[in-house]
């Protein structure tokens, strides 16, 4: 009995601390695991989401491996605790103690590497065995603004994403493409028990409002 | 029973030798003695004991209410026989008000407390084991309790958590015939939900705020795990002490590991990077000496922040998870931490769940596990080598490094004293290439200097700039010697200022000398029917002179100059305010030959003189302007002083001639004046100065009276040069 009360508390980790958090202050605390590859740019990629930066460290980023970041949505506040993983294959099989009670992940490839693609299949595979049934995954196609020279073909991306049920962008954590919208979509994704979640239309256009809103509420948080 | 004493730091040889030191193995049952050492103690206590009763039957027990024990904590030995009548009614809240007040007398803590504790122990009553003296830890748990900032009801409904989850704990390890550590950890995580659902949902903590609710958690949390660390941390029903021993010995094997296995970017050489290992390395195993969870994770997080730092030298930006674990891995290696998989365990079952799955503090600790997993898991593909390598290395038959580079490790100084000694030498090399740069640059400056100049000299030879002495054209030179002879002879240059003043004086003084002032204004042939006149009026003013210089005892200041001067005006014909004309003129004068014979003479001897007065009159001058005019005026009717002196006649009326001459000359511009007047109003005004011979004071009498006789002498003496200049002049 006490192991399966330990478990709930495990699948959000919010509301094993505040019950009643969600429901009064819309305040959501989501713990994201971000996979894949050594060298497809997962930490520039949440580094560019949390400092907005690209290459030109603040002295006071100690590391990328954990950060976290607040955004707005709608009247929900939603806290992403992003946990980088080591991405080389060495270290796979210890992935599960990372993505274990994570709600989110965000399963990063190279377009121009194919192993990475694979690398990514793989993950997804596992997350979808292992990992909470109700994970977001996001599919995120890095380095697109070297598009020039890709390897994976953006449909064959988005047909794979598809068809597994995860949320897929391209992105550049060096332009900046694309960074702060897929994880505006996995924080609109997320559960956060009032089914807001759920208009498709006009999600395309809110984001953009989103994102204004998230950089206003950058200071406050 | 022993138990009941405080968690101590724990070390690794206290871990496995009993603390008695009496070289056998001890065990954590026995309070960390070995099984004879643990006897013998409890014989010694049970003395003590006995021993320590007396005194507690005897302390004041008047107060049969827990509330008077309550108000005197200051005596450890009154209050605990209360405590013991008490235990069985006292409520939570009583016990908390009454440790709050105890926590003074705490730290008054002595041996008693000791034994008092084990007795307490015997006796029972679920409060019973709460009720022993607080120790330091616990006071100091009081002492937060009181400062959290949560509703008195919800400290107390905190503290009564606190005692039953404590109890809960206690009586578990204590009763159960099957203990289980899993079921212990679901005790404890549930009381850990239960609790949070009492702070975010009891109507006593509905004034709290949210952190303090955090706060109140975290609280709960720590107390219990700290009090009761001794039973939870590696419980002897689990494997977590034989767990310890295998990875220790683990990582004991692979210390061959280098930081080139793990593909990590640990520059082991860098003394500064292994620095910063070494304040990792001092943390992780500081994480054992911890007793809360939330202390061994603040103390992970501190650990994994010194490894970012090592990786922020080596990375060139923050590192990320793939640098971070294999980083992590190095450093558990190295570190070979004490109780790891106990401290581990400990964590993982016994902190609130959600502490492990969220926070900085979770995931550099899931990092930890990893770290352990990998370490424990670990084969020879994982690190890049081949399995019969692996294995080699393992068990030892192959050394883990090539002698070259075991010595080359062993003698890391020397190999750094090598590297540096080559850089040095590179340094030398470039210091010496400057040197010779800077050489050459030098020598190129040189050549440069002298080319440029060797150019120039040669433009220069090519059109000499002959700088020609000024070559005052010989016309102009003959002209000025014209000129010059001419004012010798009449006193050209200066006669016209000079007879200004003479006129001016003779204007000014003689009233009745309209006559003479008319003669005076006659053509030259009436000059000589005038002349004596003139000498006549001079005569008179020299008189006035005379007089007023006696009366005002001025002359006695200004005689350095006026016997002097007059005399140069006669030689030169020089205006005395107008010196470098008159220098000029008597350099000219030199080359004139006429005059030569005499001006050689008085160059010897007036010619130094002049020099003497011109700087006189010159510093005069340039103290007051008023003096000068007064001084020339002065010295204009000086050669009318000279008259007293007595000469020859005939020299006199030469003199006199030659005076005529002057006034003659002077008589022209007075008219000149009169008809110009605005120029010669101010030294007429001037003028009117002098005939009041309101002398300003001129400092430069003060003991100069030697210098004073000598210049009247000399005086003489250019009064007779002068007057054979005269007649020179006439014979010319």
């Amino acid at each position: 009995m006490a192991t399966t009360a330990r478990s709930g508390g495990n699948a959000s980790g919010s509301t094993a601390q505040r019950p009643n958090g969600t429901q009064q202050n819309k305040n959501c605390q989501f713990k994201l695991v971000l996979l894949g590859e050594s060298a497809v740019g997962k930490s520039s990629l949440v580094l560019r989401f949390v400092k907005g930066q690209f290459h030109e460290y603040q002295e006071s980023t100690i590391g990328a491996a954990f950060l976290t970041q607040t955004i707005c949505i709608e009247d929900t506040v939603v806290k992403f605790e992003i946990w980088d993983t080591a991405g080389q294959e060495r270290y796979h099989s210890l992935a599960p103690m990372y993505y274990r009670g994570a709600q989110a992940a965000i399963v990063v490839y190279d377009i121009q590497n194919q192993d990475s693609f694979q690398r990514a299949k793989t993950w997804v595979k596992e997350l979808h065995k292992q990992a909470s049934p109700n994970i977001v995954i996001a599919l995120a196609g890095n380095k697109a603004d070297l598009s020039n020279i890709r390897v994976v073909e953006y449909e064959e991306a988005k047909q794979y994403a598809e068809e597994n049920g995860l949320l897929f962008m391209e992105t550049s954590a060096k332009t900046g493409m694309n960074v702060n919208d897929i994880f505006l979509a996995i924080a609109k994704k997320l559960p956060k028990n009032d089914g807001a979640h759920n208009q498709g239309a006009p999600a395309g256009r809110r984001l953009n409002d989103n994102e204004n809103n998230r950089q206003t509420n950058n200071c406050c948080k | 029973m022993s138990l009941a004493r405080v968690p101590q730091l724990r070390i690794v040889q206290r871990d496995l030798k009993c603390r008695q030191g009496c070289g056998f193995y001890g065990n954590a049952q026995f309070d960390g003695l070995c099984s004879k050492c643990f006897r013998e103690r409890n014989d010694k206590r049970k003395k003590a004991e006995q021993n320590a009763l007396p005194p507690v039957a005897n302390s004041p027990n008047t107060s049969g209410t827990s509330t008077a024990g309550r108000l005197s904590p200051q005596n450890l030995l009154g209050r605990v026989p209360n405590k013991r009548q008490d235990s069985m009614p006292e409520i939570s809240t009583g016990t908390l008000t009454k440790k709050k007040s105890l926590v003074p007398a705490v730290f008054q803590k002595t041996l008693q407390s000791n034994t008092l504790k084990s007795k307490k122990l015997k006796q029972d009553g679920h409060l019973g084991q709460r009720a022993y003296v607080p120790d330091p830890t616990e006071s100091q748990f009081m002492l937060q309790l009181r400062q959290l900032r949560i509703p008195d009801d919800g400290k107390r409904k905190l503290k009564s958590e606190i005692q039953r989850l404590d109890n809960a704990i206690r009586s578990y390890m204590n009763n159960s015939a099957n203990k289980n550590v899993d079921e212990l950890s679901e005790m404890v995580q549930n009381a850990y939900t239960k609790l949070a659902d009492i702070v975010h949902n009891d109507q006593r903590f509905q004034i709290a705020t949210n952190e303090d609710r955090e706060s109140a958690i975290d609280f709960f949390e720590k107390v219990v795990m700290t009090q009761n660390h001794k039973f939870l941390f590696s419980p002897y029903f689990t494997l977590d002490e034989e767990n310890d021993v295998k990875i220790q010995k683990r990582i004991r094997q692979l210390s061959w590991i280098t930081a080139k296995h793990l593909v990590c970017s640990i520059d082991e050489v860098n003394a500064e990077s292994r620095d910063l290992v070494y304040n990792a390395i001092t943390e992780l195993v500081g994480i054992d000496s911890y007793y809360s969870p939330q202390e061994k994770l603040e103390c992970t997080v501190r650990c994994c922040r010194h490894i970012f730092e090592l990786l922020k030298h080596s990375v060139g930006g923050p590192a990320s998870a793939d640098e971070f674990l294999p980083a992590l891995i190095f450093v558990v290696l190295k570190a070979n931490p004490v109780r790891l998989h106990s401290n581990v365990n400990f964590v993982t079952r016994f902190t609130n769940a959600s502490r492990l799955m969220s926070g900085e503090g979770g995931y550099y600790f899931t990092n930890l596990c990893c770290a352990i997993s990998f370490i424990e898991n670990l084969n020879g593909e994982s690190l890049g080598i081949s399995e019969e390598e692996f294995d080699l290395l393992m068990s030892g038959d192959k050394a883990f490094s090539t002698p070259w580079e075991s010595a080359l490790l062993a003698c890391e100084g020397l190999h750094l004293i090598s590297e540096n000694m080559k850089r040095m030498e590179s340094l030398k090399k470039r210091n010496s290439s400057i040197a010779t740069g800077i050489e050459n640059f030098r020598k190129d400056l040189e050549e440069f200097q002298r080319e440029i100049t060797d150019k120039v000299d040669a433009c220069i030879a090519k059109a000499p700039l002959t700088i020609l002495p000024i070559k005052t054209p010989s016309h102009l030179i003959s002209k000025a010697r014209a000129h010059l002879a001419n004012g010798s002879d009449i006193g050209l240059a200066t006669a016209e200022s000079v007879g200004h003043y003479s006129a001016n004086l003779i204007a000014a003084i003689s009233a009745d000398g309209n006559t003479n002032k008319e003669s005076t204004k006659n053509t030259l042939p009436l000059v000589k029917n005038s002349t004596n006149q003139i000498i006549d009026i001079l005569e008179d003013a020299s008189h006035t002179l005379a007089l007023k210089d006696t009366s005002t005892t001025s002359i006695g200041r200004l005689s350095p100059l006026p016997p002097a001067q007059p005399n140069i005006d006669l030689q030169f014909a020089s205006p005395i305010f107008n010196y470098t004309p008159f220098d000029a003129i008597s350099l000219l004068e030199d080359h004139s030959d006429s005059t030569d014979d005499y001006l050689i003479n008085t160059n010897l001897r007036g010619g130094l003189t002049n020099v003497n007065y011109d700087f006189d009159l010159s510093d005069h001058s340039g103290e007051n302007s008023v003096t000068e005019d007064l001084k020339l005026n002065l010295e204009e009717f000086d050669p009318l002083a000279q008259k007293p002196t007595a000469e020859s006649d005939l020299q006199a009326t030469e003199q006199n001639g030659s005076t005529v001459e002057r006034s003659l000359l002077d008589s022209d511009s007075p008219t000149n004046g009169t008809l110009l007047p605005s120029p010669l109003k101010p030294t007429v005004t001037d003028y009117r100065g002098f005939s009041s011979f309101e002398i300003p004071s001129i400092s430069c009498n003060t003991g100069d009276f030697a210098s004073l006789n000598h210049s009247v002498n000399e005086s003489e003496i250019t009064i007779r040069t002068t007057s054979t200049v005269i007649e020179n002049s006439k014979a010319n």
